[in-house]
């Protein structure tokens, strides 16, 4: 099993319908939005820009490093759900909740996150 | 005249309508539609009759029920398939083009609205979108000086609190540019909305729009909108699409995903 994995959730419809689908300008076809991924990892860069934040982070697999993108919303939309620019800083110990890529590809579709002090940023219950 | 007492006069002449080839039917007073406002619920233009119910557009298999003529209808299908088959991208992906009218009503993020005697304007903060409703009394430009545009031409007057006008001349669904959500829905070039946008309460914009189309409806669409009031002090920013575009479309119609090297990590490219 890959060691990044914490959490990989297989959610009940009733779940999924309570991810927010992320606010995108373009299809989402590629996130599976019936799977939830719960990811340890290190923040390398916060990307805080239009048309969407990407939050690229790096985690364990296999012993291996393995650099993960992360997509959100609009800083537009962010700012004013509390985020900064600062919120995730290069070196962050965080725990990320997304919709993986469908094609198993490193990236996905970010819903919620938790810092080692146990803040959470996003949908996190 | 003290400085303030110069500044409320100055602001009550701004707001007075002045008669223009004597057709002006304005408030003395324009509305207050100050502020940011966000559109109600998901960005599904037609939550009536969308469904499943409370679908959301991009999801496969999600569709509304809109008058469509036959061949319309099959276009609508042929897109809710491109969905399910992950090849039908958002127009807007390509960053640069606005979303066109009506989807410039069904927006996220912010809206702002600026109102004058002479125009209102509906501003997306998702953008690049931009409304301009002429009231000065102007009539749509004749048909041989009007080409299809994103967002049309709109002519417009005030009916007490309420903004009615018409707007024509977009661009309409030609296979690829522009659609009026994400559910693949479309209209054609000969569309004809005619919108009734006033405050139904102080927090709650409405706007009631009647949809004719010749070639896409075999009946009148009614579709309503509504809008709510964000905080006070709530800004509006730059919403620059192709500052970091990430998620280009591939010819197939894929839409991309992009690593911050600027390459495909997208383990098949098509």
């Amino acid at each position: 099993m890959k060691s990044i994995w914490i959490v990989a959730l297989l959610c009940t419809a009733a779940a999924v319908l309570a991810v927010p689908t992320l606010s995108a300008h373009h299809s989402g076809a590629m996130f599976d939005r019936e799977k939830v991924v719960e990811m340890k990892g290190t923040v390398k860069e916060l990307q805080w820009s239009n048309p969407h934040i990407w939050i690229q982070v790096v985690a364990q697999e296999n012993g291996a490093t393995k650099e993960w993108s992360l997509e959100g919303g609009s800083p537009n939309t962010l700012s004013r759900q509390g985020w900064r620019a600062t919120t995730f800083k290069p070196g962050d110990e965080v725990t990320f909740r997304f919709n993986p890529m469908k094609d198993g590809t490193a990236a996905g579709a970010f819903i919620g996150a938790k810092f080692s002090d146990g803040k959470t940023i996003g949908r996190w219950d | 005249m003290k400085p303030t007492s110069a500044l409320c006069v100055g602001a009550l002449c701004s707001l007075t309508i002045v008669a223009v080839n004597g057709q002006s039917a304005a408030p003395s007073v324009l509305p207050d539609w100050s502020g940011a406002w966000t559109l109600e619920g998901p960005t599904v233009f037609d939550a009536a009759t969308v469904q499943p119910k409370n679908g959301r557009a991009g999801d496969a298999g999600v569709r509304e029920f809109p008058p469509y003529t036959d061949e319309y209808e099959a276009l609508y299908k042929k897109n809710i398939e491109g969905i399910k088959q992950g090849t039908f991208p958002d127009p807007v992906s390509t960053c640069g083009t606005p979303h066109g009218f009506p989807r410039l009503m069904n927006l996220p993020d912010v809206y702002e609205f600026a109102i004058t005697s002479e125009k209102t304007l509906i501003i997306g903060e998702n953008g690049p979108n931009i409304a301009r409703i002429y009231t000065d009394g102007r009539k749509h430009p004749a048909k041989e000086d009007l080409w299809p545009t994103y967002s049309g031409a709109s002519v417009g007057h005030w009916e007490g609190d309420t903004l009615v006008f018409t707007t024509i001349s977009t661009k309409g669904w030609s296979g690829k540019d522009v659609i009026v959500d994400r559910t693949g829905l479309i209209l054609s070039d000969a569309s004809r909305v005619t919108t009734r946008m006033r405050k139904i309460d102080p927090m709650t914009l409405e706007a009631q729009m009647v949809i004719e189309d010749a070639k896409a409806l075999k009946a009148t669409w009614r579709v309503t909108k509504r809008y709510r009031k964000q905080a006070a002090g709530t800004w509006a920013w730059d919403y620059a699409c192709a500052e970091n575009n990430r998620n280009p479309v591939a010819p197939s119609g894929k839409t991309l995903t992009l690593g911050p090297d600027g390459k495909p990590i997208d383990k098949k490219v098509d």
